[in-house]
């Protein structure tokens, strides 16, 4: 189903950032891991071969958002999982999320840009008139 | 943000609102004006709040927009009643820089630079999701490299003695935990020793060409038109997830220490706590790390000149002129207000710079003062200092630690847009390899300032002194 969201890359003097908006609480998670995965590769060139699951728990909101990305990060960097999207329901205390690809092939997908880390810093999570933002900065 | 000129190098942000001790920037006013708008300065001032914070919270000329500290930031705790800040660090625990110096000189080798450059990029993996210089560590291995560092790439035949008597610390902090380290962080670096990375790391060669101070220059084996190598990497995976694990656990400990910071970056933690003694174990363990990877990368190096130009090691003579940590958290002493006190330095983006005679220096340059290295961009120059007496009065032994970004990354993508870089480089006497072409973009020598201004300032301020000037003639980027 089409996702009612979007996301915005803002200048960061060392780093990237990244502004979503979204209808939903959980389409603005699902945006922000599928911005995630569109900055570091070739999103359009991933498959549906494969589904990977997270389950993540956290106190607020932003806190959810980093720990959500930090997760996903690391199925790239050490689970080598790329993917196209990502699907995200609301659980008790947290969010289950699941990834939509298949393993990264040197062959077939383009890096981009490396991302190392989620920051905390202006990590925000918010509700507005219009749905839902926010803003996380990646160190690069 | 409020901001009074001191003296020609340096400005203050007065102590306002929960600022525990004042900010303190040194720069130009030319510097000055570029950042006035920057929230870079505003990144100094929430620095102060940090407690236990001695002096000031002080920016070398290199600042720029960082996320908790500045890059270019340095912060002095209380050892005992002072905090510790993982942000403080950054995320690339001991990211740093080591210069080789060799017997071989441009102009016998200037022929062969291509050859050298292509001997390089092939032996030293470069570029998003590098790995594989050497085989996959198990996690035996790797807790053993966390606890001996650099003596761990000696055992291995990886490095000299040598070598480790020209490395901050010898390349190991005795501190180091190896429990402190996570599994995430062990997986991402089991497969990243000796590699370079992406962003802003780099292999550069280069020769000498300007020397300023004529003793110090032969005292560190460098006269003009020797051979140089700059090798500018970190602790890779493993210390960006150490700094993640500890951020999340220390984030959540503040409100147990009732402590209250405007970002949540600066998360910290009093040094004796159970929380700040894990961090300070793993950060000193991602630490050990970083200096084996530089160490591989130097054996791989030496390796690749030696098959490629045909000479042996002795003919070669790379030997390594310093090996500085820019990323780190030390405990040393220094004297605030007439009294001697016992302070956690966290450098973010700077450089140690002690003074001649400092017992921390090794014998080979403890009369001259500890080598400082200031990559600047790939396309001009980059700069040998050493540190001088303005250093331990004024920035807790510290200097700046490179040219330091003046375009967003995005900026820099857009202005590249139909320009021939690889061409612009050649033109400037430059070859390059890289992996990515964005990387390339982002990393082009307008997006930094000319470093030749920044050691300016701090040898204007007192703080190190230039001693050689590099040019670079090859340059290997991720």
């Amino acid at each position: 189903m089409p996702r009612n969201a979007a996301t915005r890359e803002f200048e960061h003097t060392g780093d990237v950032g990244i502004e979503v908006v979204a209808a939903t609480r959980e389409e603005l998670f699902a945006e922000a891991i599928a911005a995630l995965g569109r900055i570091m590769y070739d999103a359009d060139r991933v498959e549906d071969r494969e589904r990977r699951k997270l389950t993540v728990f956290a106190a607020t909101d932003a806190d959810l958002m980093h720990d959500a990305l930090a997760r996903a990060l690391n199925v790239f960097l050490i689970d080598a999982f790329v993917w196209r999207d990502a699907n995200v329901i609301a659980a008790s205390g947290g969010i289950e999320a699941e990834l939509i690809g298949e393993l990264f092939d040197r062959s077939r997908h383009q890096l981009h840009e490396e991302l190392k880390a989620v920051t905390y810093h202006r990590l925000a999570v918010e509700r507005t008139p219009a749905g839902w933002r926010a803003v996380v900065i990646f160190d690069a | 943000m409020e901001l009074k000129q001191i003296d020609e190098f340096l400005w203050e942000i007065p102590r306002t609102g929960g600022m525990r001790v004042p900010g303190r920037i040194y720069a130009s006013k030319r510097i000055i004006d570029d950042i006035r708008d920057d929230p870079c300065l505003e990144q100094v001032a929430n620095v102060a709040h940090l407690p236990g914070i001695a002096g000031y919270s002080l920016a070398m000329p290199d600042i720029h927009w960082g996320y908790g500290f500045p890059i270019g930031g340095v912060a002095a705790t209380d050892a005992e009643e002072g905090v510790i800040s993982p942000g403080g660090v950054g995320y690339d625990i001991n990211c740093g820089v080591r210069l080789l110096r060799s017997n071989l000189t441009y102009s016998a080798i200037a022929k062969r630079a291509e050859a050298l450059a292509d001997a390089l990029f092939a032996a030293i993996p470069a570029g998003v999701g590098s790995e594989g210089a050497i085989p996959a560590l198990d996690t035996t291995e790797m807790r053993r490299l966390a606890r001996d560092g650099a003596d761990w790439a000696l055992r291995q035949g990886y490095a000299t003695r040598a070598d480790l008597d020209h490395t901050e610390e010898n390349g190991r902090l005795a501190m180091a935990d190896p429990d402190a380290i996570s599994a995430e962080a062990y997986a991402r670096g089991r497969r990243q020793l000796g590699t370079l990375g992406s962003g802003n790391h780099f292999l550069e060669l280069g020769r000498v060409d300007q020397i300023f101070l004529p003793a110090e220059a032969e005292r560190l084996g460098l006269g003009l038109d020797t051979v140089t190598v700059i090798i500018h990497s970190g602790s890779r995976g493993l210390g960006h997830q150490t700094c993640d694990d500890y951020l999340r656990t220390i984030g959540k400990a503040m409100e147990r220490y009732a402590i209250k910071l405007p970002d949540r970056q600066l998360a910290c933690a009093p040094i004796l706590s159970p929380e700040g003694q894990a961090y300070l174990g793993a950060m000193a363990a991602a630490a050990n790390f970083a200096w084996c990877n530089r160490q591989m990368m130097t054996h791989l190096t030496r390796r690749a000149f030696m098959e490629t130009l045909g000479i042996s090691e002795r003919a070669l003579g790379m030997t390594l002129v310093y090996d500085v940590c820019h990323n780190i958290a030390k405990f040393e002493d220094h004297i605030v207000a007439g009294r001697r006190r016992r302070l956690c330095v966290h450098r973010k983006g700077a450089t140690r710079a002690f003074a001649a005679g400092h017992p921390a220096l090794p014998d080979a340059v403890r009369a001259i003062g500890q080598p400082v290295l200031i990559p600047g961009d790939m396309g001009r120059y980059s700069y040998v200092l050493i540190g001088a007496a303005g250093a331990m009065r004024e920035t807790f032994g510290s200097t700046c630690h490179g040219a330091g970004r003046v375009m967003s990354r995005a900026r820099a993508k857009k202005e590249a847009r139909g320009r021939d870089l690889i061409a612009e480089l050649r033109a400037a006497g430059v070859t390059i390899r890289y992996q990515g072409r964005a990387t390339l973009a982002e990393e082009m020598p307008a997006a930094y300032k000319d470093v030749a201004d920044v050691v300016a300032v701090m040898e204007g301020a007192g703080v190190s002194r230039r001693v050689a000037r590099l040019k670079p003639f090859a340059v290997i980027k991720g």
